[in-house]
């Protein structure tokens, strides 16, 4: 009897032992946090000069290494491979702005928000346009086929006057902007933030952010890992709340407001 | 063409890719090579009745695309065993491995193509089975099999190729690499077929002058 009682104690001790420590204990007891990255996404990721990881993500993992007091170690992976690897195992957690679709969730588990794309109206320079509502009423346009275009194709009908032209591709229609053929576009801030920079398309501005719903991106781990999942809500919360969040996109994005993270009239 | 984005700073790295490449390759043609002799030589001494777990198990090495391989050595180690160990020891461990299927066979082909009545006059001549292998089967067997272990140590060094899903940054990573920052895919292929061309010519022609000059004594 004694011993049989024994042995269920060490059966369910060895049983027990492993199921303690959970992600957020092994990731500080290794001393390294292995954030997925995908580095071919700038500003978001991407790679400098002497070939290392820079950009919005690579600082966030950064930061949230720091805070846990440990090493970050950037692992590049493409978009299809990021979910892939965290189930493998082969990362602890994927700092790659992943849009939080419920579809996704049923697999990994996800943080709050840490960002969302935004989009923002541009136009041409000297043109009159306080606001996006502005664009009511003048020639519009936007690449064929993207979110961003059958938005203000359905304003266009909605305000039934002035005119919506489709393009092949994001060049081709800041192109028509900045040679007069259009009045205003509607591009991801971060794009259009980026184009505006690069100087190619010269007399174009951002004038107003367009009131579509964002695309909220946030970091994901293991579904089961809630200790490491708490950890990350309440650290994408600190970032905000330190300004850290409005640095960091300041200096990956540009001037500006960043996008607000929570949603009028619900938890979370 | 010539008018390419790539700089000073790009080529070190390419060439660090290929330091890499080497690296992995020497590592793993090495231990693939001591491994491959013993189990080669277990084969052929204990027949293939006893020798047939062994011959499994490198069968599951040489069938199994190496890709796939590596992913799961890499989720078994990690996940599995809880390890954390580098990227660079599983690509190493698990291309040893591999390479020592390949060059198990390779042994086993030259040892049976010592001729058996050379060996059985050595054995009544009073050489020991140990003085049998080290002085009239390893000498002749070298020559036979050296060609094939060339062709195995070249292939090995691109199939290392594959080792970037590990997280090592071998000589096509970092060419993948630049081509994202630069987009200029041919011509840095060019450029990565040209440092592979560089580091496998070399050992190709080294095998040639090996067999050349074991040719004639």
């Amino acid at each position: 009897m004694k011993t049989s009682l024994l042995a269920l104690a060490a059966v369910a001790t060895t049983l027990a032992g492993p199921a303690l420590a959970d992600k957020l204990d092994d990731i500080i007891a290794a001393g390294t946090l292995r954030c997925a990255v995908v580095l071919d996404f700038p500003p978001m990721g991407s790679r400098d000069a002497n070939n290392n990881p820079q950009g919005f993500d690579v600082d966030y993992c950064n930061d949230l290494a720091k805070s846990l007091g440990v090493t970050a170690e950037v692992v590049e992976t493409t978009f299809p491979e990021r979910i892939p690897a965290l189930m493998s195992g082969s990362v602890d957690v994927a700092v790659a702005s992943t849009s939080d679709t419920l579809e996704r969730a049923k697999t990994v588990g996800f943080s709050i928000p840490y960002y969302a794309f935004e989009n923002a109206v541009v136009s041409r320079e000297g043109l009159d346009m306080a606001n996006w509502e502005g664009m009511k009423g003048k020639t519009v346009g936007a690449t064929a086929g993207t979110y961003e275009a059958i938005w203000l194709e359905g304003k266009v009908k909605e305000w039934g006057a002035g005119e919506f032209r489709p393009y092949q591709n994001q060049a081709d229609v800041f192109l028509a902007l900045s040679q007069g053929q259009l009045d205003a576009t509607v591009s991801t801030v971060e794009v259009a933030e980026a184009n505006v920079k690069s100087g190619n398309f010269k007399g174009i501005k951002i004038v107003d952010k367009a009131p579509m719903v964002p695309d909220y991106v946030a970091l994901i781990t293991l579904r089961e890992e809630y200790g490491l999942i708490n950890y990350m809500n309440l650290f994408i919360n600190q970032q905000v709340r330190t300004g850290r969040y409005a640095e960091l996109y300041k200096k990956w994005v540009g001037e500006g407001e960043p996008a607000n993270l929570t949603i009028q009239g619900v938890y979370r | 063409m010539f008018d390419t984005a790539l700089n000073a700073n790009d080529l070190i790295f390419l060439a660090k890719g290929a330091g890499m490449t080497l690296v992995v390759t020497a590592i793993s043609v090495f231990f693939g090579t001591v491994l491959g002799i013993v189990f080669g030589v277990f084969r052929y001494q204990v027949g293939p009745w006893w020798a047939a777990p062994l011959t499994f198990v490198l069968d599951v090495f040489r069938s199994i695309p190496l890709l796939i391989q590596l992913v799961l050595a890499n989720a078994f180690v990690t996940t599995v065993l809880g390890i954390r160990i580098s990227g660079f020891t599983v690509a190493c461990g698990v291309l040893s491995l591999y390479t020592a299927a390949y060059c198990a066979e390779i042994v086993r082909g030259g040892i049976e193509s010592v001729p058996l009545t050379l060996r059985r006059a050595a054995r009544s001549l009073g050489l020991s089975w140990r003085q049998d292998m080290t002085n009239i089967v390893m000498p002749l067997a070298t020559r036979v099999a050296l060609p094939s272990w060339i062709g195995l140590a070249l292939g090995v060094m691109k199939d290392s190729a594959l080792v970037y899903i590990v997280q090592v940054v071998e000589l096509l990573k970092s060419t993948q690499i630049l081509i994202t920052r630069l987009q200029e895919p041919l011509f840095l292929l060019m450029v990565c077929g040209a440092f592979y061309f560089l580091i496998s010519f070399p050992i190709a022609r080294f095998g040639g002058y090996l067999e050349k000059r074991w040719s004639h004594d």
